[in-house]
């Protein structure tokens, strides 16, 4: 596509060059078909254009054909408009000639009386077009929901450009909805998109990724056929074969020179980076590795391939394989930029498949543990969790805390992963690798030059060298002295009520007076701190999964820090993520969409409605990555570890019903389930059992896999019929059906869904945008953006909205579905 | 040194069928052993030789039969072959190469056996003479060494490892090797990692390379400086010392499956019998030995890579998932169409089929679970001394691990939980627990059960005493791990705390036998230790407060054993002799023990009294136990969470020098 783009613009491009204002207005240029001709000509006439126009021709000058080719167009769309918002003053008869180039259909002789009469209708139309699309209102939101509605390739061009001129992040919320209309739209709207996304491909490896990966995933419903020559597919493949990486300092300065066009946009963002790291940072990187490495001194052979110290993921039979010159061209050299996260999350995907080869959960655990700490050799490297909401290198894997989850056929995963944080991750050097057992020794590694020897020794006599078992002793000696001397310091530092004693014990050492104990203390003490733990669950070799996502997130983070060799160092993070393989994430990433935009909107309504969208990464069609919420374990994880009823849970958890602790819970339940029951009202959401509801630490509930929303639920039984998922035990927690926490409830929801209503179109285009060309189950049937649209009944007062609230849930509590549906999947999934 | 007999073996027969006619490479050798230089008369004569088969068994009997006052006669002429082999392996000629590297072997073994009682220096005069050894072995050990690291054939690689091993083996006593001392200055330390480090040289020569390391890490370990020691111990590259680790997993998993193997046919019935015998037919002898022998070296290696290199550790812990698959055993029974349907036990075929990777039982193993499983077999018969030594040795690995804060994070990590089948002798009062029923666990619990079982079966006349110490050391160790890392493991300490008690028992009962060869009140003092640490740090590391309740009631219950052991260390204290200071250590140590039973014994007979009870349940006495705590103090004893460190030399010096000599003899 870009050969072709390149050849076709040559010409433009003298045509720019050689201003030709006589043929400026001529409409016939703009057919949309052939949009590259008809781009030069017009920008000469228009004054304000001239700072573009050099602009322009310095881009066309630089390879990016397509970015000079849109920004052409745009300028001849803006031109239009101009004319038509002045002539449109004076008088509405004269516009009609000027008109037709914006009508795609134009030239179609069938068609003329239609497109007159959308000449007539369109003047008026666009002159206040473009007053919205120049103003502070119009937003990103805006933007893509016109790209979709518009069937103007001119409206369409000239919202591709102004793409540029949004903050990055908030264009990135609707990246799904961008590439799933290039990829299933008609040409017009992929042209006017595409600019930006190879403009952004070429900034950023993760960009590039992203979209590589949604294209894949949004791509897979087309028929084979199609889907290989189809646009998607072609992108997608330019972006993978690492073309498109940053050009010269010119190019990256195209958003800067289009941004005179768009006054409302805020300072573009442009974090690209100064070329002159790239080249400094490997060499500074390979220093430091020899500085520190022990082998050095002792000179060992170079004949001895190091592999430990390949920053690669890729294995051997890689085309670009081990030994540490490659890890040298790693940053400099761009074709293998994307490579090494491709491998990782290969990898990550490799495990997951032949994990489902395994019968058993703790065979897949321990298998799961192996192929992880083989995972751990291959790091750091210059990958990322593309989770993550900030920049870093994952540079372990801490391989034994990994937990495969519950499933019955596949086989999804959690992993924590190490990572520091950097400046940006495409230009930061790799940290070096650090050693497993590291963590404590530290101080020998230092130590080792000192008691090892130089070359010149060996050389020489090797009888100079001191004997080296008594060096081992000395090195050694860190282990004593933590297992002796830190004694007093830990028990001090960790809890001293508890351990006194043991203060005392080193004390006994001092004054050799005898030192007498009460039996009875040590047995008080032990059960004293065995009630103190927080409650654990029990381990379950079926149920791995349960300890390790009751532990609370901040005594993970501190307990892995205590046992990584990398967590003395101050930019160490701990993150996680679910793999899963096998599974369709696209559904998930809709309604985290959903979730999202519903959760800015009571925000914005201040509607304190409580949810929590997890961040998903869709890699294919049916592999991708989830952002696990921390300290939250499934309700069906705390029945049955707890075997309390989940206000009896709540009480032991957090207190006493009058306690603050309980009443601060109590609240977050109420506006979380609120939340949710809005939620799962306008989505649909079914399979609603409590293995897919959480509760965290703070008393929220959670939930969590939508893979059935909108128009599919599960087996098409029907099953739950109910609005949402209100047993009486969540009742119960609120303080019952007649207190003042329920009718709090019910008014958040009341207040929630008046909120979403007022702002349903930012709702319904995320979902609308994605039925394009999608064979999801949740858009099964016709009727599907027509029942999400009644469910926010915009034509109800508000009183009946009330009205219609209090039935919902009355309904709901009342269903017998529910607990129909949880007997159901207990029965066939041991759910409780 | 297999490949090499067989190829003298082959040679054997050609040359006495053909013995009127003699070989001419035969007749080349005569040349060498007469005065004249060879290549007098021949220019071409050693270009010649290297063309011709060698003939190792003529070569070394000539050499052998060579006479002293000869040797001043001929040292020229073998001086002159030295040389040229070594020149030799820097042809291109792979033949040239190959004579050259099997000429050698015989020149070193041939030398050797001639002159067993010379002084090594005569021996490096004789082969290669002073003033040129130097440079002669300087040259050997680069053209090995690239040979070696370079991309010559599998076969050759062989050789080189082979002719390294006969000259680390040539002598009884590797430390009395003179010629090593240029194998020191010229390492080939490099290239054994090399080939540890890719995987298929690693799975051709990787057994050869490990013994060859292992055994030249040994030369001169407590003399000199042995540079091998220094690099092994800082190899940080995680392929190769992963590598190294896999080769010995593999070794050992060889050893066990044999050994399983072996128990199996022994408790089958008439057909596995019969099976055996159809199947002995295929199995070459070899491995035959190979069950019966422990793998001392390959032992000695792990134990080196443990005790030198911190960053092996991390290997024991490694597991490999595809190794499992690998080693699925080749000797299959051959099963032949007549045999009676169902007979064939079920496990006999699970064990053989490696088309079965999804059994639910196979479980991913690591280093650390072969190990121990060797260990519990090793362990179980410790009475022939090989086998004592590969047991103590394998404590000794233990103990070096149960020191490692890195290993024991791994050994108590909650996460990495295992099915560890250790197994068990098979003893009249127990039945062999069921393998299927043991709970995955973390591995501390395996290393406990190792210990607890070493401890019940190994109270023999022949008291082990040293395997002992250690065992209860390393019991020692892991508690006081768990101690200051308040790990409160999930175990069935009552099991431990039986077989120390039952420990001091037999101490007691066979005191005076005992005493007459061992310091039993040093043990004794480690086990009522063990218990001092229950009792006065329990609450750091108990996994629940009933457990602290039950080790009063195990004390309380076994009252008498402690009660007769004071009786004895005070007896023993009170009078004067050799005992008397190591006895009263135990009666201090015993203060708290003595303390409880003292308290708790009355409590427990007035509630029987006042509730009519003649026998009390241990809920009953458990119950005693706790109402009564508060009125019992105990006295705090200093050090009880410290432990002395393991430390090669000086103590076990003496037995490593003892274990290499012995492997020297008995392996190759």
């Amino acid at each position: 596509m870009m050969e072709d783009a390149e050849l076709d613009l040559s010409p433009a491009h003298s045509d720019q060059n050689s201003p030709s204002p006589s043929i400026s207005s001529s409409p016939s240029l703009s057919l949309p078909s052939t949009p590259s001709s008809s781009c030069g000509p017009p920008q000469a006439t228009t004054p304000p254009l001239g700072v573009i126009n050099e602009g322009v021709a310095e881009l066309s000058l630089v390879i990016d054909a397509e970015v000079a080719q849109r920004a052409c167009q745009e300028v001849l769309q803006k031109v239009k408009l101009r004319q038509v918002d002045s002539d449109s003053t004076l008088s509405q008869s004269e516009e009609g000639p000027d008109a037709p180039p914006s009508d795609p259909e134009g030239p179609a002789p069938g068609s003329v009386k239609s497109a007159r009469r959308r000449q007539r209708h369109n003047p008026s139309k666009q002159s206040w077009l473009l007053r919205l699309f120049e103003s502070k209102l119009f937003d990103v939101s805006m933007a893509i929901s016109y790209l979709h509605n518009s069937k103007e390739p001119g409206v369409q061009a000239y919202i591709g450009n102004r793409l540029f001129s949004f903050p990055h992040e908030e264009v990135d919320f609707y990246l799904p909805q961008l590439l799933n209309m290039y990829i299933h739209m008609d040409e017009d709207v992929g042209d006017a998109i595409k600019p930006y996304v190879v403009h952004r491909c070429r900034q950023s490896i993760s960009f590039s990724l992203q979209c590589a990966w949604l294209l894949g995933a949004y791509s897979s419903d087309m028929h084979i056929s199609t889907q290989r020559h189809s646009r998607g597919t072609k992108l997608r493949k330019l972006i993978l074969s690492d073309e498109l990486k940053p050009a010269g300092p010119r190019v990256r300065r195209d958003p800067l020179a289009l941004t005179p066009f768009c006054p409302a946009a805020p300072p573009t963002v442009s974090p690209g980076p100064l070329g002159g790291d790239h080249s400094l940072s490997p060499t500074k990187r390979t220093h430091q590795r020899s500085k520190s490495d022990a082998t050095v001194s002792i000179s060992l052979s170079s004949n001895l391939k190091r592999t430990a110290s390949n920053p690669k993921v890729e294995t051997s039979q890689d085309e670009d394989c081990s030994s540490s010159s490659d890890s040298l061209e790693f940053d400099s050299r761009p074709p293998v930029r994307l490579a090494p996260q491709r491998e990782f999350i290969k990898s990550l995907m490799g495990i997951g498949k032949r994990l489902a080869t395994l019968p058993t959960k703790e065979q897949k655990t321990q298998r799961l543990i192996s192929e992880l700490s083989l995972l751990n050799h291959k790091l750091p490297a210059r990958v990322w969790l593309p989770t993550s909401a900030f920049d870093h290198h994952v540079v372990r894997v801490p391989h034994t805390q990994a937990v495969v989850l519950n499933s019955k056929d596949k086989a999804p995963y959690l992993i924590y992963v190490e990572v520091l944080e950097c400046e940006n991750f495409e230009t930061s050097s790799v940290p070096i690798r650090i050693p497993e057992n590291r963590i404590r020794s530290t101080r020998s590694v230092e130590n080792l030059p000192d008691c090892g020897m130089t070359p010149e020794q060996r050389a020489g006599s090797f009888s100079v060298v001191p004997n080296y078992d008594n060096d081992d002793e000395a090195w050694s000696v860190d282990d004593i002295g933590e297992l002796q001397v830190e004694l007093p310091e830990t028990h001090t530092n960790s809890c001293d009520n508890i351990s006194q004693f043991s203060v005392d014990s080193i004390t006994s050492l001092e004054s050799k007076e005898p030192v007498f104990i009460a039996a009875g203390d040590i047995r008080r003490r032990l059960s004293e701190q065995l009630a103190q733990a927080p409650t654990t669950f029990k381990r379950d070799p079926e149920d791995p999964s349960a300890v390790a996502l009751k532990e609370p997130w901040e005594e993970k983070v501190r307990r892995i820090r205590e046992g990584s060799p990398y967590g003395h160092l101050p930019t160490w993070r701990l993150l996680s993520v679910i793999v899963k393989c096998g599974d369709d994430l696209r559904q998930e990433l809709l309604a985290f969409q959903v979730l999202r935009q519903l959760q800015s909107i009571w925000e914005q309504e201040r509607v304190p409605l409580w949810i929590k969208p997890y961040k998903i990464l869709v890699l294919s069609a049916d592999s991708g990555m989830i952002e696990p919420v921390v300290n939250a374990v499934s309700l069906h994880q705390v029945k049955k570890q707890s075997q309390l009823s989940l206000l009896d849970y709540f009480l032991q958890e957090h207190g006493a019903p009058t306690t603050e602790a309980f009443l601060t819970a109590q609240r977050n339940f109420v506006q979380s389930c609120a939340g949710y029951s809005l939620i799962c009202y306008l989505l649909q959401v079914k399979d609603r059992h409590n293995g897919n509801i959480l509760l965290d630490a703070e008393g929220h509930i959670i939930h969590i896999d939508f893979g059935f929303i909108l128009s599919s639920s599960p087996r098409n039984l029907g099953f739950e019929t109910s609005a949402f998922k209100l047993t009486a035990e969540f009742v119960d927690v609120m303080g019952g059906p007649d207190g003042d926490m329920f009718n709090y409830y019910k008014m958040l929801m009341l207040q929630g869904l008046i909120a979403a209503r007022k702002h349903m179109e930012r709702v319904l285009q995320i979902v609308e945008i994605m039925q394009q060309g999608s064979q999801l189950p949740c858009f099964h049937g016709s009727s599907t953006m027509r029942a999400l649209k009644e469910r926010f009944h915009m034509s109800l007062t508000e009183e009946q909205l009330q009205l219609l609230i209090d039935q919902l849930v009355d309904g709901s509590m009342r269903s017998l579905t529910t607990k129909l549906y949880d007997g159901f999947q207990y029965l066939t999934n041991g759910i409780m | 040194m297999s490949q090499v007999e067989k190829k003298a073996g082959l040679l054997r027969r050609t040359s006495s069928s053909k013995k009127p006619l003699k070989e001419k490479v035969v007749l080349m050798y005569d040349e060498i052993f007469a005065k004249e230089d060879p290549a007098k008369n021949n220019p071409r004569f050693w270009d010649e030789l290297f063309l011709m088969k060698v003939n190792l068994e003529y070569l070394e009997s000539k050499l052998e039969s060579v006479d002293g006052e000869d040797v001043q006669r001929i040292q020229d002429n073998i001086n002159s072959l030295f040389h040229h082999c070594v020149q030799a392996l820097g042809e291109e000629h792979q033949i040239k190469v190959v004579n050259a590297l099997q000429t050698l072997c015989a020149l070193f073994r041939g030398v050797h056996q001639k002159n067993k009682s010379a002084s090594g220096f005569d021996i490096i005069n004789m082969l290669m003479g002073f003033d040129k050894a130097e440079q002669r072995m300087k040259d050997l050990m680069e053209r090995l060494d690239s040979l070696l690291c370079g991309d010559s054939s599998e076969s050759l690689k062989s050789l080189c490892l082979k002719l390294l091993l006969c000259l680390v083996t040539v002598t009884d006593n590797i430390s009395q090797n003179t010629i090593l001392e240029y194998v020191m200055i010229n390492s080939i330390f490099e290239a054994i990692l090399q080939i540890l480090s890719d995987a298929s040289s690693r799975g051709q020569h990787g057994y050869d390379a490990v013994v060859l390391l292992a055994l030249l890490v040994n030369y001169r370990k407590y003399e000199s400086v042995n540079p091998y020691i220094v690099k092994l111990s800082i190899v940080d590259d995680e392929p190769t010392l992963d590598g190294m680790g896999m080769v010995v997993h593999q070794a050992l998993t060889e050893y066990n499956r044999q050994y399983k193997d072996k128990e199996e046919e022994n408790q089958g019935g008439f057909f596995s019998t019969l099976t055996s015998m159809v199947g002995s037919m295929f199995i070459a002898d070899a491995d035959e030995k190979l069950s019966v022998q422990t793998n001392e070296a390959i032992l000695l290696a792990l134990y080196e890579a443990v005790h030198l290199n911190r960053n092996f550790i991390t290997v024991l812990a490694q597991s490999h998932p595809e190794i499992d698959i690998a080693a699925t055993p080749t000797t299959t029974t051959p099963t032949t169409p007549t045999t009676p349907l169902g007979t064939t036990p079920p496990s006999l075929d699970m064990m053989s089929n490696p088309e079965l990777p999804l059994d639910p039982n196979l479980q991913t193993s690591n280093l650390l679970i072969t190990f121990l499983k060797y260990a519990s077999i090793v362990m179980q018969d410790t009475k022939d001394e090989h086998r004592l030594n590969s047991a103590r040795l394998c404590l000794i690995i233990l103990t070096c691990i149960a020191e490692d804060q890195y290993a024991d994070a791994f050994l108590h990590d909650d996460n990495m939980n295992f099915r560890v089948s250790l197994h068990r002798m098979p003893m009249r009062h127990r039945k062999k627990a069921v393998d299927k029923n043991i709970p995955s666990r973390p591995l501390v619990c395996a290393v406990l059960d190792l210990m607890v079982e070493f401890i019940v079966t190994h109270m023999m006349k022949d008291f082990p005493m040293d395997l002992y110490l250690r065992c209860v050391q390393i019991i020692h160790k892991l508690l006081c791990y768990q101690k200051k890392c308040r790990i409160r493991l999930h175990y069935t300490w009552r099991e431990l705390w039986s077989a120390l008690i039952n420990l001091l028992k037999f101490l007691l009962s066979n005191e005076t036998t005992l005493l007459a060869k061992h310091n039993i009140f040093h043990l004794a003092l480690l086990v009522v230790n063990l218990f001092n640490m229950f009792i006065t740090y329990g609450d750091t590391f108990l996994p629940t407060s009933n457990s602290y309740d039950e080790l009063y009631y195990e004390i309380v219950r076994m009252h008498q054993v402690f009660d007769n052991l004071y009786c004895m260390v005070l007896r023993v204290s009170t009078n004067t002799g050799q005992w008397k200071e190591a006895a009263s250590k135990v009666t201090h140590a015993l203060v708290n023990v003595r303390a409880i039973i003292n308290h708790f014994n009355p409590k427990i007979e007035s509630y029987a009294a006042v509730n009519h009870i003649s026998q009390l349940s241990e809920e009953q006495v458990l119950e005693v136990v706790r109402s009564n705590y508060d009125t019992l103090t105990l006295k705090l004893q200093d050090g009880l969470d410290q432990f002395e460190r393991y430390s090669e030399q000086p103590k076990e010096a003496a037995f490593f020098k003892e274990l290499v000599r012995e492997r020297e003899g008995g392996l190759f």
